[in-house]
């Protein structure tokens, strides 16, 4: 089947990632992944404000907590992009079958992907060019 | 539109011509977008079944709905984000607490080197120098908020929170409490004015002696009906603390926290049913004060300037 | 396909016969009220939001009335601040929730093909939770008692019991009352929307209603629980005196903001989201095409529902926080706007590719977009930090929010109104009075709201029951009151609408030509919902698979007949809707009527103190959902399994994480986990709060490491025996089984004992300082847990000594050991933070 969309990736794993499940639960992953570096956002700061008194020159932790977030989700949108585009019928996927419901569920979960991207991108933006607790 | 004493618009500070500006240049944003989303409704509307085909769509959707709105979005968080840099303050700034009250404003100057002066309901700042407010609460949560100058800032139990500003031109203006703090939320303001630097210099210096007190009738009265529990008037040994301080009420403007003018009428009409004037107010009514105490009271109250 | 039995019409006519008796509705003056049926429970639930959302109008109506000119006397202070505080509070937790959730008890197993939802006495016991809690609380404005705090309820004004009455208990505990129900009702929507749908259906076909219920009901599951623990811990401090939010003693009134806005946003799309899927489910009707961009509206109903919990600070941006944490909240609170506009695109795009029919619902769908457009592009305004600074708490942001409410929620609402009056009633509404009133609601919502923006930046606050005439907003306020008023005349009109159906003929069967699975209905319907269970093989089957209402209507699809006289839907799987069970649903019983009377006795008691009284209310209460529970869950069916057609027979039973009982439990308990996190926020909200946090001093000290290490260790033995009573029993080990039930019953009991005293032996003081009252509350949660896990263990035991449990039918020890993995969790969470934490910190 990796005859007819020749990726760049590896056929080997873009095999692996083909028979991955795909449910309910993988299509909140990128979201999850936005709402958790939110929280470690909101904790950082408040953590650094009220028990640190202030921010270190270079916020390693948030550098690292926000790379570590994006390399999720990037993860997840290259999962699901791979599943999404399983041999099949082009959109929309409604056929009662289970590649069309994979598909469906890829395609949301590429989506949410990328909004859950530029959630966290918006959400960094801040800590780049606030840099103190006033 | 003719701007009040109270508007947004009518500034007088450097924060608050920056979000004039601000708000000027969102809502010709808004008015495009509104504009072009409801032509592409009727332009929908009306086109012809297939107009545009499932892949149209799609792009119409990723392009029109996800990029563009993203793009727009992201600019203008990164553009207004400076703004929320407080102006920076340095040691020497003026610093003036207000604390905020059922249903007033306890107001203390505390300029660099010099010794306070406590005063009510009236805020004075001086043009093109940074004044630091900590902004405190006595009892209830209340916000500061003089709309001409800067946006608001609560005042929260507990903590003190600092809002910095620096006016840019003399006048009158007025502020008032933005967070409900119970019957006469409505009734607490109070009168803003800015000052030329000397001017704001000389006033200040003028505060900080007490004024020349009478001891007429009037004293003996606002004595015997006990007003010296709550209110402190400088020069005399009416010190009370839980009320506001008249040491030179009649040199404001207004009274009753901003919401009627300084008459004899209004402070007669205060003094004896003050729950009327302001529901919820820790004052109490003086039902049983006769015509000519609250008369007296009144003309005394008039003689500090 | 053996289709041939069903061409048989004296055998349809009997099934039909079958059915008509085994959905018979109670007869009677009281026994009508007992009914559980999903079609009347709903109308009931839709109307008792409907007259809630008149009255709180007539409020709205009354604070026009005295603003309309400066210095007015109409209504006193007192008076002005019960209005708004119940006008905000009535429209939020007594309209537009319960609305969301009445609409859709009626139209959610219409769109899914089922007879019910799964729970029907739930609905039942949410709604009666829901009227009588709506009674006490919006009664109270006739007693002067009405609460006057404002709807967000800010301590410390009213956590001061000399400055605020009755009022505030009455909002707290009537409104906890109330958030109860909302969760059952999420509960069963959700479980609704996961396990009953049709067979095919899968989760690329259903119907974006469902989606969006589905969302929605998770979101309330994760957003109100907050508050519940919020107002535990407000009921703490006003009524025994317990230290949260009074900064004399350690507390801090932020706390409670946080708690409230953690809720209060997402709150706001909660009653958004269902007006996209009534839109959702409208404009493709209209149209006459699919859903331009399925996986988009997904995927912005799913993105909307996560960013949505990342906004609540921005209702704090002035509270003096740092401001790198409020540029977070900012920056989330702009790229919420992402998905929101997705989804209008996705509308515009599909009416673009459609041929437009133009019609009353779409004129309603397309005006208050047009309304709801302008209300967020003043969000994203208002999501500006230092914008905000000006605009927070003035008129400003009052006519930002009733943009959004009135075009996301309410003109939507009249919209589904005239889209699905046919569909519950046959009859259609008037398209001449529909339309007449549509351009009263529009000019009147944009007369009252539009000239808000002005007054606000222009200096008035919000919630003044006054203003003087020197800020210049005279004629801006003269206008807002016209609009209402016109805006009134418009609701009036819908109303007299309503009032003349009764009046009308029934209409044609689908008259909207729509496609989707619930304009099957027909305009005779009876009170079976679907005669058969259909296969589903498109998004809109009605316009894409043939013959299907014909079919559907022969009952040659699934479970066309009730043979044994019992009320049954299919459950089927999560993912791909394969056929799992027929489920026994719960027919009419007064039990959720009298339960929902003895929790709301408990709330409504402890409001007036009578703590006595609300303690044998509690104790009614638990009897009657151990009864309810007793009788009617989990019942060993007189046969294995049954055939549904087709050659296709499927189990009457099952237990486990297939079950439907098994999911509500997992569901509920999330929410639970959710309330416990909020308390667990608390206790580190204040540790970054104080220097000195665990502090030192008399009555401050504890509760030390020994007992909550004890009272960890017994819960977790307790989790330990129940999950291995779970697997033996699996295995046939019955007294093994019972044995290990009564052992976790001991050692859940032992765990209450443990978790109180630490606090208790160490004499912490939950008066002094808000250290103390934490730990106590923690220990007092998690030791309420255990007895309840208790209970639990108990039951399955009496369980299975009457025989109702056995190793095949083991529905109640599976769910029982979900709540103790629950339980397990909150225990570990809660001893390491109040044992060990203070060690660390």
């Amino acid at each position: 089947m990796s005859e007819e969309t020749p990726g760049r990736l590896h056929h080997g794993l873009r095999a692996r990632i083909l028979e991955l499940r795909v449910t309910l639960w993988t299509l909140i992953v990128p979201p999850t992944v936005w709402a958790v570096h939110f929280l470690f956002c909101y904790l950082w700061v408040a953590i650094s404000c009220a028990k640190m008194g202030g921010f270190p020159r270079f916020p390693t932790a948030f550098v690292a907590g926000t790379a570590a977030a994006i390399a999720v989700i990037l993860a997840s949108g290259v999962i699901a992009w791979v599943q999404a585009r399983r041999p099949g019928d082009p959109p929309p996927h409604d056929q009662s079958t289970d590649t069309d419901r994979t598909r469906f569920l890829a395609v949301a979960t590429l989506l949410l992907a990328a909004l859950s991207a530029v959630g966290v991108a918006f959400t960094a933006a801040p800590a780049l060019m606030l840099t103190d607790c006033r | 539109m003719k701007a009040g004493p109270q508007s947004a618009f009518a500034t007088f500070g450097a924060e608050a011509e920056y979000l004039a500006r601000l708000t000027w240049w969102m809502v010709g944003g808004a008015v495009v977008i509104a504009a072009v989303v409801a032509a592409m409704f009727v332009v929908a509307i009306r086109s012809p079944e297939g107009a545009i085909g499932d892949r149209g769509g799609r792009r119409l959707l990723m392009i029109a709905g996800g990029l563009v709105p993203t793009i727009v979005l992201f600019a203008l968080l990164v553009t207004t984000l400076p703004a929320m840099r407080p102006i920076r303050a340095e040691a020497g700034d003026l610093r003036v607490r207000v604390t905020g009250e059922q249903f007033w404003w306890r107001v203390r100057y505390q300029p660099a080197g010099a010794a306070a002066v406590e005063t009510a309901n009236e805020v004075r700042v001086p043009v093109g120098r940074t004044t630091v407010f900590d902004l405190a609460a006595g009892d209830v949560l209340h916000s500061f908020w003089i709309p001409g100058l800067a946006g608001k800032v609560d005042m929260v139990p507990g903590r003190t929170n600092r809002l910095v500003v620096r006016a840019t031109r003399a006048g009158r203006f007025r502020g008032q409490c933005a967070e409900f703090c119970g019957l006469s939320h409505a009734l607490m303001a109070f009168d803003v004015v800015a000052m030329e630097p000397a001017a704001f210099d000389a006033w200040l210096a003028a505060r900080r002696a007490p004024p020349a007190v009478v001891a007429d009738a009037g004293m003996r009265a606002f004595d015997a009906h006990g007003c010296a529990a709550c209110h402190r008037v400088a020069g005399t040994r009416f010190a009370g603390q839980i009320g506001p301080d008249l040491s030179h009420l009649a040199a404001r403007a207004t009274l009753g926290a901003g919401i009627r003018p300084m008459t004899r009428a209004n402070l007669i009409r205060f003094t004896r049913a003050a729950p009327d004037v302001k529901p919820g107010a820790r004052m109490p009514a003086y039902d049983d004060m006769t015509d000519a105490d609250a008369v007296a009271i009144a003309r005394w109250l008039e003689t500090l300037k | 396909m053996s289709l041939h039995a069903q061409d048989d019409p004296q055998l349809r006519a009997a099934q039909e016969e079958r059915l008509r008796a085994t959905w018979k509705p109670p007869q009677g003056l009281f026994l009508r009220w007992t009914d559980t049926n999903n079609n009347r429970v709903g109308v009931w639930y839709t109307l008792t939001a409907f007259g809630f959302m008149l009255f709180a109008g007539v409020l709205a109506l009354i604070m026009r009335t005295q603003l309309a000119v400066p210095d007015n006397d109409l209504v006193s202070a007192n008076g002005f601040n019960q209005l708004f505080t119940l006008h905000g509070s009535m429209m939020m937790f007594l309209f537009a929730v319960p609305m969301f959730e009445a609409v859709s008890i009626i139209l959610l197993p219409q769109l899914l093909g089922a007879r019910d939802l799964p729970f029907p006495r739930l609905s039942a016991f949410g709604y009666w939770s829901f009227l009588i809690g709506g009674v006490f609380v919006s009664g109270s404005i006739f007693f002067n008692a009405a609460p006057d705090g404002g709807w967000f309820m800010y301590p410390p004004f009213t956590t001061r019991t000399d400055l605020s009455g009755l009022g505030a208990d009455i909002w707290m505990l009537g409104l906890s009352f109330i958030e109860v129900s909302s969760v059952a009702a999420a509960v069963e929507l959700i479980v609704g929307v996961l396990k009953c749908r049709p067979p095919g259906m899968r989760l690329n076909l259903m119907p974006l209603y469902a989606w969006y219920i589905l969302v929605v009901a998770v979101m309330i599951l994760f957003a109100f629980p907050p508050l519940i623990a919020g107002d535990i811990l407000f009921e703490l401090e006003r009524l025994l005196g317990w230290s949260f939010f009074d900064p004399a003693k350690g507390g801090d009134p932020i706390l409670w903001q946080h708690l409230f806005w953690i809720f209060g946003h997402p709150e706001v799309y909660i009653v958004f989201l269902p007006s996209i899927a009534l839109f959702a489910m409208i404009v493709p009707t209209f149209a006459r095409r699919h859903l331009l961009g399925y996986p988009w509206i997904v995927l912005a109903a799913v993105g909307t529902a996560f960013l949505s919990f990342g906004l609540w600070v921005h209702h704090m941006f002035t509270t003096g926080l740092p401001k790198i944490s409020l540029a977070f909240f900012s920056a989330a609170s702009e790229a919420v706007a992402i998905p929101t506009g997705i989804q209008i695109f996705a509308f515009i795009a599909t009416l673009w590719a459609g041929r437009v029919v133009w019609s009353v619902p779409l004129l309603y769908a397309v005006g208050s977009i047009a309304i709801f457009v302008i209300g967020g592009l003043t969000g994203v305004m208002v999501a500006i930090a230092p914008f905000d600074w000006q605009a927070h708490d003035t008129y400003f942001v009052v006519a930002h929010l009733h943009y959004v409410l009135i075009g996301g929620t309410l003109i939507p609402l009249f919209g589904g109104l005239y889209y699905y009056w046919p569909l519950i009633t046959g009859k259609k509404l008037s398209d001449r009075i529909g339309r007449t009133a549509f351009w009263f609601l529009f000019a009147g919502a944009n007369l009252t709201f539009f000239p808000m923006h002005f007054s606000g930046l222009m200096g008035m606050p919000r919630r003044v029951f006054t203003y003087p005439s020197e800020l210049g907003v005279d004629g801006f306020n003269l206008a807002s009151t016209i609009g209402a008023y016109v805006f009134a005349a418009g609701v009036l009109l819908v109303c007299i609408d309503l009032a003349l159906s009764p009046r009308r003929a029934k209409a044609e069967r689908n008259p909207w030509a729509a496609g989707t699975l619930e304009w099957l209905a027909h305009p005779d319907d009876e009170d079976w919902g679907i005669r058969s269970v259909p296969l589903i093989e498109s998004r809109y089957p009605i316009w894409d698979q043939k013959d299907f209402v014909r079919k559907v209507d022969e009952g040659r699809f699934f479970l066309p007949d009730a043979e044994e006289g019992r009320r049954e839907t299919i459950v089927t799987t999560v993912l791909d809707a394969r056929p799992l069970q027929v489920l026994r649903l719960g027919g009419p019983s007064w039990k959720p009527m009298a339960t929902a009377v003895a929790l709301g006795s408990v709330f409504i008691l402890t409001t007036y103190h009578l703590y006595w009284w609300s303690l044998v209310g509690a104790v009614a209460t638990l009897a009657m959902v151990l009864w309810w529970l007793w009788s009617g869950t989990a019942e060993i069916p007189e046969k294995d399994e049954k055939p549904i057609g087709h050659g296709m027979t499927l189990p009457l039973y099952l237990s486990g994480p297939s079950a439907s009982g098994w999911w509500a439990m997992f569901i509920t308990m999330m929410a639970d986990a959710t309330a416990f996190s909020g308390l667990v926020f608390g206790y580190f909200f204040f540790w970054t709060r104080h220097e000195d946090f665990p502090p030192s001093g008399v009555g401050m000290d504890g509760p030390g490491a020994f007992w909550p290490m004890v009272a960890l260790g017994v819960s977790l033995a307790s989790w330990a025996a129940t999950v291995a009573a779970r697997e033996v029993h699996a295995r046939g080990g019955v007294s093994a089984a019972r044995a290990l039930l009564a052992a976790g019953a001991l050692l859940s009991l032992a765990a209450v004992g443990a978790g109180l005293a630490g606090p208790w032996t160490t004499g912490l003081e939950p008066k002094l300082h808000v250290y103390p009252a934490i730990v106590w509350t923690l220990a007092i949660w998690t030791s309420a847990h255990s007895g309840v896990g208790a209970i639990c263990q108990l039951y399955a035991l009496a369980r299975s000594l009457a025989g109702r449990t056995t190793p095949r039918h083991d529905a109640d020890v599976r769910n029982i050991t979900v709540y103790h993995h629950f339980l397990a969790i909150t225990a570990i969470v809660t001893y390491l933070t109040i044992g060990l934490f203070p060690g660390l910190a």
